[in-house]
């Protein structure tokens, strides 16, 4: 098989650049091994949202500038403005062709709510997170309801209460809390497995119970603006489900991210499998890239694990498989590689300097910022300090940047991704020129 | 000052505290019990939880050997839902002495125990992953034991008959007036509020932390620690206790307990004034799973869960001491006759499989003080939940639940099943998933068996530790202690934070290859996900 660009990885910044690749003509696939970091993430994308002593960031673009000067290590800085700027355009673009509308606070940072009631700094969120409507709601100071369903563990609603009363934004706002009882309950309850967000998630895909659920969302709210619950309105018919909420309603049912699976992180990666799909793109799920040739200096082929010593060829490869939680990074005892091809690696050689003393420091842990190491033009090194032309490398595998610390993870996956992709279609030009 | 009278006090948490407790109350003597952190937290909880057969003991130390087989036919009876019967090998490796072999073998029989030479090929149906050039095997009745489920019995045993229980309260001094001990001062750890208990008689059996706890009355006796490590495997590679046929060292056993296997143990002396702040280092991990390994080569290949170190009390029993030095191991101080303090006795030494034969002496030696004659009777009353063999009508109330969460309910509890799953109540939703603990119970534990956080909770059902660690059953573990009641949302929030640094301090050591990815997937959650660190860092601030 051979394609213009091969991807590795199915996560966020695979995606971004598959859709770039893809809608600027070139024949592109993906490569995946399964789901990817978004099943686990916020639904929200961070673009900068902590500064080193923890203070937020509101101007994350500000920030940014700040950070290509200052670390010209940093993913970002191999970026540079401009192109970040682009990525995030086109991100919401993509997004909204492939059924989601992302919504953002002009050049500035928002907030959403956690499952344990602090606030975090994003940048783009879903609608039934932030929009215009919700911040001008926001400012009249309302009454805040936040429910759970009965019987769901994975989130409890008097957590997130008393921690979000600690906050200056919300200390002077009622909060209430409550609860609602899910049509399916009787039936749900009896497996004790199947009572996680995405069964509830499945259950609100159709239209069969909303009536219901909103009048039971109505009532808990006693009068409340804003009903916080956790994400629940549907993954594939989220649009319609929202909007008939809101009318039925009266009130903003605010979702918020609870434990994995995450209903908003699904919502993202279907959209833009969708879109992807949609540009011609295609996606190989289930099979994972084992290795490959390097032939002075360029990746001649791949190789995968279900399809045995059958050659892949692109003209350029994407590397994105994340860090060691997807599988981009592996460790051992005293040990640490890139998995596909061993590239060399920013990182610390001795076991007991890759965590910090406190499982939650607030520098996050050294081995957070572990990565591939790359050129200017997002190009690796092979161990013996040769780039290689035409691979790239995109999102979590990289190094020099703390994606949680930072609060940059979407922002990097997305800007890498996108940047990564201008490089290949500049290169296919060229060279078919 | 509140102050509150007993008869009995004893001083410590761990195995021979919570036997001694028992023996008490059920000898019908008013007790009570002290504990600076939580039952089962200390040495107790700290070893690889290994029923001994007295095998490793036998060449080296017979009378240990013969209180162990004792023992362990008595445990195997009045605690059986804390122990499994697995039997035990003993494999001689290319390595080893063959001639230790026939050693084991003689004295095995002096001390009593069975012990059966195997043929290679029924050893390798019995163990099939045992490293294939072994060069002999024997099979001598080990088993397993859980320390946290055998001192939790007995402490809800004794609760039940009267006896109260204080953990998380520390004893701040032995309170002596004209030679006579009266009782204790502690503090609350939780409230931070100090007390006093009273009573007649007052029983140190605080380990290795008792010569802080008699320095208090004047009195001084020496503790010599000794640090053991261990590590987890993820999974039970093992079906049996697999030991080295040697001298008994580093790295020479593997222990299977409920879903996951224990590497044991090194032997290191430290210094006094680091018994609080220990560690698992670096080259320990290297020599346990090097020589794990070459027991059952599966080991390179499994998954390190964590590593996790107790110390060994040990006493220096030296000079004009006139204690009764009952065996090389068990050491039992009446400290009338040592110190001149009247009503305080110490016990002391031992190991946790003869923690019932120690309850058994402290307890004759202050029935006899109390100028009373009841006798013990724990060597055959079974512990709550071991009563009898849980029989099929008993398991027929549970139709329409999962077998899996039936199972690991009764393997965790025993009879006592009965008071936690309940149809009506839909209480069998799962709260940890890796270890079938359901929000049944998590209340049960709750209102039942002391519990003050999620780590005491954890050493009651196993909640988070399994291949996550915690990961998602925390949250809703925090979450459960406010819906019932045992917390403020706010310090909710506190006990998950204080949950998951405990647990960090055993993964720290063993930081690669899984635990690796599975604790960026933790920090990604609770950190990327949920902001806990601004909820630690703010309850810092305040």
């Amino acid at each position: 098989m051979n394609y213009d660009c091969l991807i590795i990885g199915g996560g966020l910044a695979a995606l971004t650049c598959g859709i770039k690749c893809a809608g600027s003509g070139l024949r592109t696939g993906i490569i995946s091994g399964g789901m990817s970091a978004l099943h686990f993430s916020s639904g929200s994308i961070d673009l900068y949202g902590y500064e080193d002593d923890r203070t937020i960031v509101y101007q994350p673009f500000e920030k940014i500038e700040k950070i290509i000067s200052q670390n010209p290590l940093h993913p970002y800085a191999r970026c540079g403005m401009a192109i970040i700027q682009e990525a995030m355009r086109f991100f919401k673009n993509e997004a909204s062709c492939g059924g989601l509308e992302l919504y953002h606070n002009e050049e500035s940072n928002h907030f959403h709510v956690s499952t344990l009631g602090t606030i975090k700094p994003t940048y783009f969120s879903q609608r039934s997170v932030f929009n215009e409507d919700i911040k001008e709601a926001f400012r009249q100071r309302p009454k805040i309801a936040l429910l759970s369903f009965a019987g769901f563990r994975d989130f409890f609603p008097k957590l997130a209460a008393a921690n979000l009363q600690k906050s200056s934004l919300f200390r002077h706002l009622e909060i209430i809390t409550g609860e609602v009882i899910l049509p399916m309950y009787s039936k749900t309850a009896r497996n004790p497995h199947e009572f996680r967000s995405i069964d509830i998630a499945r259950i609100f895909d159709s239209e069969r119970y909303i009536t219901n659920i909103a009048e039971q969302i109505k009532k808990a709210s006693q009068g409340a603006v804003f009903a916080g619950m956790p994400a629940f309105i549907g993954i594939t018919n989220y649009n319609k489900i929202y909007r008939r909420l809101r009318e039925l309603t009266g009130i903003f049912v605010y979702e918020i991210p609870t434990l994995p699976p995450s209903i908003l992180g699904m919502r993202i990666d279907d959209a833009l499998k969708r879109r992807f799909a949609e540009l011609g793109g295609e996606f190989i799920a289930g099979d994972r890239i084992v290795g490959g040739e390097i032939i002075d200096g360029s990746l001649d082929h791949v190789h995968t694990e279900n399809h045995g010593t059958t050659r892949l060829r692109a003209r350029s490869y994407v590397l994105a498989t994340g860090s060691f939680f997807s599988g981009g990074l592996t460790s051992g005892f005293n040990i640490l590689r890139e998995s596909v091809f061993n590239l060399k690696l920013f990182c610390q050689q001795e076991r007991n300097t890759w965590y910090s003393p406190r499982f939650l420091s607030t520098g996050g842990h050294p081995f957070l910022a572990f990565g591939v190491e790359t050129d200017d033009n997002l190009h690796p090194f092979t161990q013996d300090g040769k780039t290689v032309e035409n691979l790239f490398c995109a999102g979590a595998v990289l190094g020099h940047y703390r994606p949680i610390v930072e609060g940059c993870g979407g922002g990097v996956a997305v800007s890498t991704g996108y940047a990564a992709a201008k490089k290949i279609i500049d290169a296919c030009r060229t060279s078919s020129q | 000052m509140k102050s509150i009278e007993t008869k009995a006090i004893v001083i410590g948490g761990g195995a021979t505290g919570c036997g001694t407790l028992r023996d008490l109350t059920l000898r019908g003597i008013e007790a009570a019990l002290v504990e600076q952190n939580d039952i089962s937290s200390g040495t107790t909880g700290r070893n690889h939880g290994l029923l001994h057969s007295g095998a490793r003991y036998a060449v080296k130390d017979l009378e240990s050997a013969r209180e162990c087989i004792a023992e362990n036919k008595i445990l195997k009876k009045i605690a059986r839902h804390c122990i499994e019967d697995t039997g035990g090998l003993f494999v001689t490796l290319p390595d080893d002495d063959p001639e230790y072999h026939n050693r084991l073998i003689e004295h095995c029989k002096y001390a009593g125990i069975e012990c059966e030479e195997l043929k290679l090929e029924e050893a390798f149906r019995i163990e099939p992953h045992l490293n294939p050039y072994i060069l002999s095997a024997l099979r001598v009745p080990d088993g397993t034991i859980d320390p946290f489920r055998l001192c939790s019995a007995n402490i809800l045993d004794s609760m039940e008959r009267g006896g109260k229980v204080f953990t998380h309260t520390r004893v701040d001094a032995i309170i002596a007036e004209g030679g006579t001990a009266k009782g204790v001062r502690c503090i609350d750890e939780v409230s931070s509020e100090p007390f006093e208990i009273r009573g007649e008689i007052i029983i140190n059996a605080s380990g290795v932390w008792g010569q802080r706890v008699l320095s208090t009355a004047g009195i001084n006796l020496t503790m010599l620690p000794s640090k053991g490590s261990m590590v987890i495997i993820d999974y039970r590679i093992n079906n049996v206790v697999v030991n080295r046929c040697r001298v008994p060292s580093d790295g020479d056993i593997i222990v299977p307990g409920d879903t996951v296997s224990i590497i044991g143990t090194t032997s290191r002396t430290i210094d006094y004034s680091d018994i609080e702040k220990l560690t698992v280092d670096d080259d320990e991990i290297d020599v346990l799973i090097s020589d794990g390994e070459k027991l059952i080569p599966n080991v390179a290949k499994a998954r390190v869960l964590r590593a996790y170190c107790g110390v060994r009390p040990l006493v220096a029993v030296s000079g004009n001491v006139d204690g009764r030095e009952i065996s090389r191991g068990i050491v039992l101080i009446d400290h009338e006759s040592r110190d001149g303090i009247k009503g305080l006795i110490t016990i002391a030494g031992g190991k946790l499989m003869t923690y019932r034969l120690m309850a058994q002496w402290t307890t004759d030696l202050a029935v006899k003080k109390l100028g009373l004659s009841k006798k013990c009777s724990t060597f055959h009353t079974p512990l709550p939940g071991s009563e009898q063999k849980v029989k099929k009508p008993q398991i027929r109330q549970f139709t329409g639940m999962p077998n899996s969460i039936i199972g690991s309910t009764l393997y965790r509890h025993g009879n006592r099943v009965s008071s936690i799953l309940s149809r009506q109540n839909r209480n069998f939703s799962l709260v940890c998933e890796c270890e079938m603990v359901t929000v049944g119970e998590v209340e049960y534990a709750l209102k039942k068996l002391n519990v003050k956080n999620i780590i005491d909770l954890r050493r009651r059902t196993r909640i988070g530790m399994g291949p996550c660690q915690g990961e998602l059953c925390s949250y809703r573990a925090a979450g459960l202690f406010n819906e019932l009641g045992a917390a403020s949302p706010i310090e909710a929030s506190q006990l998950l934070i204080d949950f998951l640094e405990e647990r960090w301090k055993g993964i720290k050591p063993i930081l690669w290859g899984d635990a690796l990815r599975e604790m960026e997937f933790t920090y990604w959650i609770y950190q990327g996900l949920f902001g806990l660190g601004d909820i630690a860092e703010r309850s810092e601030d305040e």
